[in-house]
């Protein structure tokens, strides 16, 4: 059994590097920003209904912080 | 009622250890004890229907796939209610599963077993759970929450605990949080036997950043582990033998997984968005998945809009798949869900928000269609509506 973590470790360091070198966005400027269908969670019930589903149908689960495993029957 | 008072129990001692630390948190926090006021409502409805084969299931001949046929009917009750600096979640989801259910082995198993099949039984399954945050200052939150789940064979518990804090004017927000399931159940032998209990623990922890990266896009990326100890398999799912029989799924007793996401949303300049989200996740039994999933939102008037989405899920199975397993004691699984599949996801949603006048903010409703495909051929239709309210 192996664990290839590389990939994932070197891109989250690439990703937190690539936002820190961000332009800072003024609050007057973030009208776009504010409409709800720009939020990355609208519905925490509908989340839940997407997350339930694909966990208990798909071996790779997680990331999006919430558990990736146990809570329920269906493993 | 017994649940709620177990969740409820939970949150607060947990609550308790947190302020203790601090006096004047604790001071500040119960003090004054400022009213709760119910900011929101919303429930939500689910229809799955599921059709497919899975060497895992006895519904089907003995040695080949069998039948993985399931519908569940969801009901979901968020409320959220504001407490000064506190923020009230109290999130009950209600399944009833007509299949999938060991109910269907809890009979007479001299007769026959099936497992996965026939929705001849029905299992309902509940949750409780209740989040707590305390908003520190406009920068700081932090969060509690305690949950508990009960299946008729099944009963969970979940602790957790997180922060978030926003940097640079709010162009950035750390958050990170941990949790810690513990799952109670009755074990089976495949002809449908209860032989005891078993027990797994799932401990999980998450770190993720969201970053504002100009007027128009936002970018969060977040990283999870997640350890799992103990019976990892249902216990019921079988597994074709080469000696013509079915034997039972045999799965390590420990797994580690590590999951990486990002996410960007782009608003659009004609009153719409697209979100990319990308997922990749490993663990040591050798599962390797990519999962992209594209959403194109677009406002036809102010208060409504509609999304279309997209998700492909590309996995490698687990090192001891199999169909037909040696019968040498070794690690083995029929299970489809760990096998090797592209899977495939399409769906319309729309949403509609009512302005109201009054005590009455705004009512919310929307509708959503989704269709499941897999390369393995299980199929999955999803519907679900949603109607909420605003105080």
């Amino acid at each position: 059994m192996r664990l290839p973590v590389r990939l994932p470790v070197r891109l989250l360091i690439g990703l937190l590097l690539f936002g820190s070198g961000c332009a800072i966005v003024p609050q007057n400027r973030r009208m776009h920003l504010a409409d709800p269908i720009m939020s990355f969670e609208e519905d925490p019930t509908e989340t839940h209904r997407k997350q339930k589903f694909y966990t208990s149908r798909e071996a790779a689960a997680g990331g999006d912080g919430a558990v990736a495993g146990g809570g329920c029957a269906c493993q | 009622m017994k649940s709620f008072l177990v969740a409820a129990l939970a949150s607060s001692i947990l609550f308790d250890g947190l302020a203790g630390a601090d006096e004047g948190l604790a001071t500040d926090l119960f003090a004054d004890a400022p009213p709760i006021r119910i900011e929101s409502v919303r429930a939500r409805y689910t229809h799955y229907d599921q059709t497919g084969l899975g060497y895992q299931s006895q519904a089907g001949p003995t040695m080949g796939p069998g039948l993985e046929n399931a519908t569940v009917e969801q009901a979901q009750l968020e409320v959220v209610a504001k407490q000064g600096k506190l923020t009230h979640r109290l999130w009950v989801p209600l399944d009833v599963i007509t299949a999938a259910s060991p109910d269907a082995i809890d009979g007479d198993f001299r007769i026959g077993v099936d497992t996965v099949s026939q929705a001849s039984r029905v299992n309902e399954a509940g949750s409780i759970e209740l989040q707590t945050t305390y908003q520190a200052d406009s920068r700081t939150a932090a969060f509690v929450r305690a949950g508990f789940h009960i299946e008729e064979m099944f009963r969970s518990w979940v602790v957790g605990a997180g922060f978030s804090r926003s940097f640079a004017d709010d162009n950035a927000v750390f958050a990170a949080s941990v949790n810690q399931v513990y799952d109670w159940f009755d074990t089976f032998l495949i002809d449908g036997e209860r032989v005891g209990h078993g027990d797994r623990s799932t401990t999980n922890a998450n770190i993720g950043l969201t970053q504002l990266l100009s007027p128009t896009t936002i970018a969060h990326v977040n990283y999870g582990v997640t350890l799992q100890l103990g019976e990892l398999s249902n216990t019921y799912n079988s597994v074709p033998l080469v000696t013509g029989v079915r034997g039972a799924e045999l799965l390590p007793h420990l797994r580690q997984r590590h999951a990486l996401v990002a996410r960007l949303a782009q608003w659009l300049p004609w009153n719409g968005a697209i979100h990319l989200f990308y997922r990749f996740y490993a663990d040591d039994w050798g599962v390797l998945a990519h999962t992209v999933e594209t959403e194109l939102y677009q406002r036809l008037a102010p208060t409504v809009y509609v999304r279309l989405n997209y998700r492909v899920h590309v996995q490698r199975a687990v090192d001891f798949y199999t169909t037909l397993a040696p019968d040498d004691g070794s690690f083995r699984t029929g299970d489809s869900d760990l096998s090797a599949f592209v899977a495939q996801t399409v769906g319309a949603k729309l949403s509609i928000d009512f302005p109201s006048r009054g005590r009455l903010r705004d009512a919310h409703f929307d509708v959503a269609a989704e269709r499941y495909f897999r390369s393995n051929g299980l199929r999955a239709s999803i519907a679900s509506c949603a109607v909420g309210f605003r105080f």
